[in-house]
């Protein structure tokens, strides 16, 4: 799908010639190992880095020169994948012919060259009043999931879950590891990451493959750097707590709010991978699915339910939006649609329709330039020449004794439920 | 066939209205698997007094009826229409909006299985009473889950702030109480008046060959009845410029306050040209005061009054409109004070420099190309844009020659303070 060229050891340009799109789509993504105090530094870092640069000194000045160049979009973002930290610079611009300008992309690199490389200091160091701020508004990310009931519960069901492993970690990390961040460390942050981290550089669009190597050879002069370590798959999916555990927390709400987490030994490097992605997709991935059909359509109980496979960390995990004084009816329901899996109660009908939706889904995900990135991204650490057809093919195999043999490897581990004050009283 | 070249976004437009007067718009884009497909109908939750078909006396009917019967479209005799879609390896959704019902889907294989699906379910009604109330539980836990989401209650309570008549301001779901009155005969009667193929669209874009779709709608269509097209009266009250609560709070359990302004709009009864100009006009009006390279933003930021949930936007369709302008807040009261001041100081000495009206049409004209990479951008936006009688690919055109005066009219059009109000939701722990 993209044309890859090493630059340096550890940095990998990935390029992808296409007239698809209307514009130019630049990623530039920085990995390293996941670590709550490291997330935090990087989370402010990326924020600091997308407000203003040695060129452009203030926001201000920087969304100007971005307005002149047709609106072309800038941005960072701190995320986590697996063991991974990442934070991403993207930037997207209209291609010069639909607007009569003239280049346009090549500005945009310039841009890009300054974002990354020319930071705003004074006197050596980040500007400390960029610096608070940002941090501030880091501080009030990670605040305001609060205030996202279906989000919060979602959180507050890993932390219980795996408690202190990358599963339930921040891409932020905690309000305590921003408030102890000081100028010195995020300058030693951002050194290390241009330095140290693992660089895959993004580009899709209609552009010549050659001089765009060429030119980002030329702004870009990253170092080589060694390859960065990895948690063992055992550090990534954590620990089995043993006893099911059954958490109820209450807030000002009306809803209640039931997050289920099963494990499973089955993740994204194990052979059974894409069994799992179908065994999902029957169990709660789908309008067609049986939590969807079974909890919703039949029994009224839901507007939304659903389950999703979160392969790094062996995960499985159910949500819906119910009555809370039907939390025991709902945990039972959708048990009973687990069951049926394990005793291999799957159509053929089933079976067709995840496997065609799950198609559909990856071929979908070409169809924007973001998605052609994001999910190459994440399938090339298993395979270098990764393509859609290879994972539909995988799919296409998966029998009915084989989504049965899956489910049987789906354990319950937690229910959660966060529901109102007055929704129910205590057993 | 029509067909219709755009030079300057190097697209084509395949359009033809059948004889049942469907209106059928094809865009094939190079490059994409999917094919992404509207069917929509000009009815939303505004429409709740009516003419019927067939009777000449306008009935109100139940708060959240267009939405019910959108969800009720999928459920047939024979089962769930999602069903059919998974198997053709169709993902299917649905929309209602204050003006519009929508159904969708988007698909890399079938694209006629799945477009025939689509055109027979929608056209083929099935409703029960057993049915109808089934689906009141689903509602009442959607509706639910709408009362606990902060930024949900804070737009639409803005909303019901600015307006004292207009339908806009009840929430399109209706209540859990208003869903319980809704009967089967009603969607019925709302069907058969607003799903005639006159009153509606659709568009396909993405993955398609317009040479062979659209014989291929057009014998779907040949083959079943229609009544004769008819003109739908619909009624609407009268709506004053001032707005009807000039401040309200709500107290949820937040961690930080957010506050919402509201602007009413006093120029709506417009569509086509003048409803283009005058939107986008507004749009602009909005990035010169509020855009993160304003004055205002780098000011608000700075002073902390403002964080990453700063948005602003302008909504309009024939009737009404509003602008808002929304952020969390730890001081809402003096963010309240800058939004507003800042609305006053345009008024009365305010101007915006050529430089900067070039800047940001440049910025409008990219973000509009950008965001023709989107099927779902351009077949929901071309229908909305349909239905109030605009063309979707005017916008750059149109940017292109806007004045002052046009930037200067939209902002007259929201500058008066009658038309202005507040929102504001308190954490629990910080009201008394």
């Amino acid at each position: 799908m993209f044309n890859k060229v090493e630059l340096q050891e550890g940095v990998s340009l990935y390029i992808r010639q296409s007239d698809q799109f209307k514009t130019i789509n630049f990623s530039v993504k920085w990995k390293t190992c996941l670590d709550e105090s490291k997330s935090a530094h990087r989370a402010v870092l990326a924020n600091v880095l997308q407000d203003s640069n040695s060129r452009y000194k203030t926001q201000s000045e920087l969304r100007k020169a971005l307005d002149e160049l047709y609106g072309t979009i800038i941005y960072t973002d701190a995320a986590k994948r697996g063991d991974t930290h990442m934070v991403s610079l993207y930037a997207e611009c209209v291609n010069d012919e639909f607007v009569n300008g003239d280049g346009v992309v090549d500005q945009v690199l310039e841009l890009l060259r300054a974002v990354i490389f020319e930071p705003n200091f004074v006197n050596g160091q980040f500007d400390e009043s960029i610096v608070g701020r940002e941090k501030r508004s880091v501080k009030e990310r990670i605040r305001s999931l609060y205030d996202d009931k279906t989000r919060y519960a979602q959180k507050r069901m890993l932390e219980l879950l795996r408690p202190n492993s990358p599963a339930s970690a921040s891409s932020n990390g905690t309000e305590q590891s921003i408030d102890a961040l000081t100028s010195e460390q995020l300058l030693e942050a951002y050194n290390k990451m241009i330095q140290e981290d693992e660089i895959d550089i993004y580009v899709v669009g209609d552009i010549d493959i050659n001089s765009i190597t060429e030119k980002i050879q030329k702004l870009f002069p990253f170092q080589a750097r060694p390859a960065r370590k990895r948690m063992t798959p055992e550090q990534m999916t954590g620990k089995d707590v043993g006893k099911v555990k059954h958490i109820r927390e209450k807030q000002e709400m009306k809803q209640g709010k039931l997050h289920i987490g099963f494990s499973t030994p089955i993740t994204l490097q194990h052979p059974d991978f894409a069994k799992m992605q179908v065994t999902n997709g029957v169990f709660g991935g789908f309008a067609h699915s049986k939590l969807f059909m079974n909890v919703r359509e039949k029994e009224s109980m839901a507007y939304y339910v659903s389950s999703s496979f979160a392969s790094h960390y062996g995960l499985v995990y159910v949500m819906a939006g119910i009555d809370a004084n039907l939390e025991e009816k709902a945990v039972q329901l959708i048990q009973e649609q687990l069951d049926e899996l394990r005793n291999g109660n799957v159509t053929e009908l089933e079976l067709e329709q995840t496997k065609a939706l799950l198609s559909n889904g990856i071929k979908s995900a070409f169809d924007s330039p973001r998605g052609q990135i994001e999910v190459f991204d994440q399938f090339k650490e298993l395979d270098e020449h990764f393509t859609a057809e290879k994972l539909i093919a995988g799919w296409e195999a998966v029998t009915k004794e084989e989504i049965q043999k899956m489910a049987s490897n789906i354990k319950l581990e937690i229910i959660y439920l966060l529901s109102g004050k007055e929704a129910l009283t205590d057993e | 066939m029509n067909k219709i070249q755009f030079d300057n976004i190097q697209e084509t437009l395949y359009t033809k209205t059948l004889s049942n007067g469907l209106t059928v718009y094809i865009l094939p884009k190079r490059g994409f698997s999917k094919t992404f497909v509207t069917f929509t109908t000009k009815y939303g939750s505004i429409d709740r007094m009516f003419e019927p078909r067939g009777k000449s006396e306008v009935v109100t009917v139940p708060d959240g009826i267009a939405h019910f019967l959108e969800h009720k479209m999928f459920e047939k005799e024979d089962g769930d229409v999602f069903q059919k879609f998974s198997v053709n390896g169709a993902s299917a959704n649905a929309f209602t909006s204050f003006t519009r019902t929508a159904y969708l889907f988007s698909a890399t294989d079938k694209l006629y299985e799945n477009t025939e699906v689509l055109l027979d379910f929608v056209q083929e009604p099935y409703f029960t009473e057993k049915t109808v109330e089934k689906e009141k539980g689903i509602i009442a836990q959607e509706i639910t889950m709408y009362d606990d989401q902060p930024d949900w209650r804070l737009y639409f309570g803005t909303i019901e702030n600015m307006f004292h008549e207009h339908p806009v301001k009840i929430d399109i779901a209706g209540t859990v109480e208003s869903i319980q009155h809704i009967t089967a005969d009603h969607l019925y009667e709302c069907y058969n008046t607003f799903y005639h193929p006159s009153n509606m669209v659709l568009f396909v874009v993405g993955a398609v060959d317009p040479d062979e779709m659209i014989p291929f709608i057009e014998k779907n269509q040949n083959g079943k009845k229609f009544e004769a097209p008819h003109t739908i009266t619909r009624e609407f009250p009268t709506e004053p410029d001032t707005v009807a609560i000039k401040d309200r709070t709500l107290t949820m359990d937040v961690t930080k306050p957010k506050l919402n302004v509201g602007m009413k709009c006093n120029h709506t009864n417009i569509e086509g040209e003048e409803m283009l100009i005058h939107e986008l006009s507004s749009a602009l009006v909005l990035d010169v005061l509020f855009g993160r390279s304003s004055t205002f933003y780098t000011e608000a930021y700075d002073e902390g009054l403002i964080d990453e949930s700063f948005s602003y936007d302008f909504t309009m369709e024939k009737g009404f409109g509003f602008a808002m302008v929304a952020s969390d807040t730890d001081q809402p009261e003096k963010l309240k004070e800058k939004i507003l001041q800042t609305m006053k100081d345009m008024r009365t000495k305010g101007q915006i420099s050529d430089e900067e009206l070039d800047r940001l049409r440049k910025k409008k004209i990219g973000q509009f190309v950008r965001s023709l990479n989107s099927p779902e951008f351009i077949a929901n936006q071309f229908t909305r844009y349909t239905f109030n009688k605009m063309n979707l690919f005017d916008v750059v055109p149109t940017l292109e020659k806007l004045t002052m005066k046009d930037l200067q009219n939209a902002f007259q059009s929201i500058a008066d303070e009658g038309g202005h109000s507040v929102y504001t939701i308190l954490p629990s722990d910080q009201a008394q």
